[in-house]
């Protein structure tokens, strides 16, 4: 079922209607009903082409729509209102592929009265319904742009019968608008069906101060962090705390890497501050990748290890549920309170607050020459960090050299406007590789080390059987096979990454870019390592 | 996509009135749902009010002259899609017959439209043929409506004999249908067959007037006696199933 509005600068919706019944529509029953646009907080749906509506009429009915791209085919599909969970199966199976863990969140809520206008064959089925809504309010009280509408609801395999009545609208001098009176009503009230754009790129450019620059990118994270801060509070969804987690690290590289940018001072007690902030997230962060996680642990210990394990998972589920209520004390306590309200300060102030009148080193230098050389410095970090690890290096060193990659990320995802798209996508494309690798053997090394911790816990309990102790020693060896195996993986991970191919592609990137990284030394300019 | 299909080879079981309500059923819990009318009687068609149709005939269909959406019509109700029943559907065997992998047939016609539909019902004839080997190809699990009759339960073990020899059969999922507890006869047998096929599902579907009157009225049971008690055995009867199919 496809649907395109229509309207009319003079005619009223009951005009239409009357009209509609002397071209032998048969008219309904008016119907107030309420009509929300549900997504993700990141327009997941959205972004894959699809509308997700929840309809609840006055008659108790509810009905969740959903439109493909191209407009034209709609499945409208009518929910009582006691199955209309959207987590209930086969909804969610229907919608898990799309939106994975993130939660269905009302994005605008229009409220209207309906009358539906149905022309039916000689065995009485409906061949095309023309939906004639009025009196449209959004949100339940604020008067839209679009006072009434009508729509056309085609019903697949009976195309014609849609076209005939558009005919007719049109005959009557109605005009049509191409798109639904939704989209109408929220372009109208500036609201955006397309979800929160989560990314940290802004515009950049190479010869501007890098006082400026970095100033924009700490702005837009902050921004990633405010819009994050209530989902993450609240619980709503693991991708909030990921987000805002992500946007806390980034804040910490952007403000390691604006050394000489940034004034010390200011730079050293933002960055302790965002350190403490980090550590708040991390516990949480750390269960919710448990749980996220969970099936693709279990799956490989047989068919009856969930069951086995289920105590467990109440247990990691409970102690999720704890850190959350922790964290989301910590994001409302007076120190992170401060520490956001100075932020915003500072960078309301430009990013200058050193109050001593002296320039750093490097503030008025151009951004891209700056950038450039954190890249390189960053990039050559990794190189000499991983040319150092052997087999019995520590799991610690993996670990620094993780953050060394995230820096490095981070610099390719934050200032990625002064790059070109295709070599940074190439090249990243290389890093990610070794940061897959880095990233499991960490998750499997923390999470055996917690499971750990929680073995002890759930022994000392009577409730705990054997049974289940012997699932998690399963359990914790799957985890060490794991660890074990990304562990022995990685020195081909990263010589797959030391090599000259990734290196010509990390100049590519520079070059590419208009940005150079000639007189700077690098551990990768050398033969060392190179294939 | 999960493909169900009423299936029976016996008639008059209430395959039909089960494939129509089930789908409506399944659409109110957010599913996209197809019923495919495999019936040359054409009833559930009948009960939708839609032509009983399909331009250039079954013969093109299955051997891929014309393709399954073209024939797709929106039903009544939301959510529900039908693929009408045609009369040159009473060869649907000979024309499977002159196809490569006449059992596979049915499934790669599907295949096509599995990106729209989370549930497809196909609502089959009662025999067992060429076309219902198509069907067991197709098919994910197969819904039996069983009377607690003799003769009911006979083709109940056909099947099942049947179903053994064959390479990866689909679920068999028998429930009782039409069922009048007053009759001593439908309790006993009820109880017994319930032990022999332990896949019994729960549900009973009542032998109602409710049901009946699907006729005359030309529309599933939810649409003019939602709340009598067969229109809530279909209700339990599809949660059953659902939870089955996505567990």
């Amino acid at each position: 079922m496809s649907s395109d509005s229509f309207t009319h600068p003079e005619m009223s919706g009951d005009e239409v209607s009357a009209r509609l019944a002397d071209a032998g529509f048969c008219i309904g029953p008016a119907v107030n009903v309420r009509r929300t646009v549900l997504d993700t907080f990141d327009g997941r749906l959205s972004a894959a082409g699809l509308r997700l509506e929840l309809r609840e009429e006055d008659s108790g009915e509810l009905l969740l729509s959903e439109r493909r791209s191209p407009a034209d085919q709609l499945a409208v599909t009518a929910v009582s209102p006691v199955d209309a969970d959207p987590d209930r199966s086969p909804f969610r199976a229907r919608l898990a592929p799309v939106i994975g863990v993130r939660a269905l969140i009302p994005l605008m809520t229009v409220t209207a009265r309906r009358t539906v206008a149905v022309r039916r064959d000689g065995a009485g089925k409906i061949r095309v319904a023309v939906a004639v809504q009025d009196r449209v309010l959004l949100g339940g009280s604020q008067p839209a742009s679009l006072g009434w509408g009508v729509e056309v609801e085609a019903l697949q395999g009976y195309a014609k019968d849609a076209d005939q009545a558009r005919a007719l609208l049109a005959s009557l001098g109605l005009t049509s608008h191409g798109s639904t009176l939704l989209d109408l009503v929220a372009e109208g009230a500036g609201v955006d069906l397309r979800g929160y754009e989560g990314s940290p790129t802004v515009p950049l450019e190479a010869d501007e101060p890098a006082r400026d620059g970095f100033r924009r990118v700490l702005v837009r994270l902050a921004d990633i962090f405010d819009a994050n801060w209530e989902g993450t509070v609240n619980d709503v969804d693991p991708e909030f705390l990921h987000d805002l987690r992500v946007a806390v690290r980034r804040t910490r590289s952007v403000l390691a890497q604006g050394r000489h940018v940034v004034a010390s001072g200011d730079r050293d007690r933002f960055r302790h501050g965002f350190a403490w902030l980090g550590e708040q997230t991390g516990p949480a962060r750390d269960l919710d990748v448990y749980v996220t996680e969970w099936d693709r642990y279990v799956a490989p210990l047989g068919s009856n290890a969930a069951a086995l394990l289920a105590p467990l998972r109440s247990h990691i589920v409970s102690l999720r549920q704890d850190e959350h209520e922790r964290l989301a004390r910590a994001l409302h306590s007076e120190p992170c309170r401060d520490l956001r309200t100075a932020w915003c300060s500072w960078l309301r102030a430009g990013g200058d607050g050193t109050g001593t009148g002296t320039m750093p080193r490097d503030a008025g230098r151009p951004l891209g020459e700056v950038v450039v050389e954190r890249m390189v410095a960053a990039q050559d970090q990794v190189l000499a960090r991983g040319r150092g690890i052997g087999p019995r290096s520590p799991a610690e060193d993996l670990h620094e050299l993780r953050k060394d990659a995230k820096k490095l990320r981070y610099l390719l995802e934050c200032f990625a406007s002064l790059l070109a798209g295709g070599p940074r996508k190439a090249f990243v494309q290389h890093l990610k590789a070794l940061q897959d690798n880095l990233g499991e053997h960490q998750d499997t090394e923390v999470h055996a080390s917690r499971l750990r911790e929680m073995s002890k816990d759930l022994y000392r309990r009577p409730e705990t059987t054997a049974d289940t102790m012997l699932a998690m020693g399963q359990l914790s060896e799957q985890l060490d096979r794991r660890r074990q195996a990304a562990r022995d993986e990685f020195s081909e991970r990263f010589a797959a990454y030391d090599t000259k191919r990734t290196r010509r592609a990390f100049a590519d990137l520079l070059s590419s870019a208009g940005l150079s990284s000639a007189g700077l030394s690098s551990p990768g300019d050398g033969s060392a390592g190179g294939r | 996509m999960k493909t169900l299909a009423t299936y029976s080879i016996k008639g008059g079981v209430g395959k039909t009135t089960s494939a129509v309500n089930l789908a409506c059923e399944a659409a109110r819990t957010g599913a996209r749902v197809l019923v495919w009318d495999l019936d040359p009687q054409g009833a559930a068609t009948y009960f939708f009010r839609i032509k009983p149709r399909v331009k250039g005939g079954t013969q093109r269909l299955v051997r891929g002259k014309s393709d399954l959406a073209g024939h797709i019509r929106a039903t009544d109700v939301a959510g529900v899609h039908l693929v009408p029943a045609d009369f040159s559907l009473r060869h649907l065997d000979l024309h499977l017959d002159g196809t490569k992998r006449p059992t596979e047939r049915l499934a790669s016609l599907l295949a096509a439209v599995a990106d729209r539909y989370e549930v497809a019902i196909l609502d089959c004839p009662p025999s067992i043929s060429l076309a219902s080997e198509s069907v067991f190809g197709a098919a994910d699990a197969l819904l039996v409506p069983v009377i607690p009759t003799t003769l009911s339960s006979r083709t109940l073990s056909q099947l099942d004999r049947f179903l053994r020899d064959q390479r990866d059969p689909p679920a068999v999922l028998p429930f009782f249908s039409m069922v009048d507890r007053r009759k001593r006869m439908h309790r006993d047998l009820a109880d017994s067959l319930a032990g022999q096929f332990p896949a019994f599902l729960d549900t009973v579907i009542p032998n109602a007037a409710a049901i009946e009157r699907m006729g005359p009225e030309r529309a599933p049971i939810t649409a003019f006696a939602p709340k009598t008690p067969a229109a809530q055995a279909f209700r339990e009867l599809w949660a059953e199933v659902a939870g089955r199919l996505f567990p």
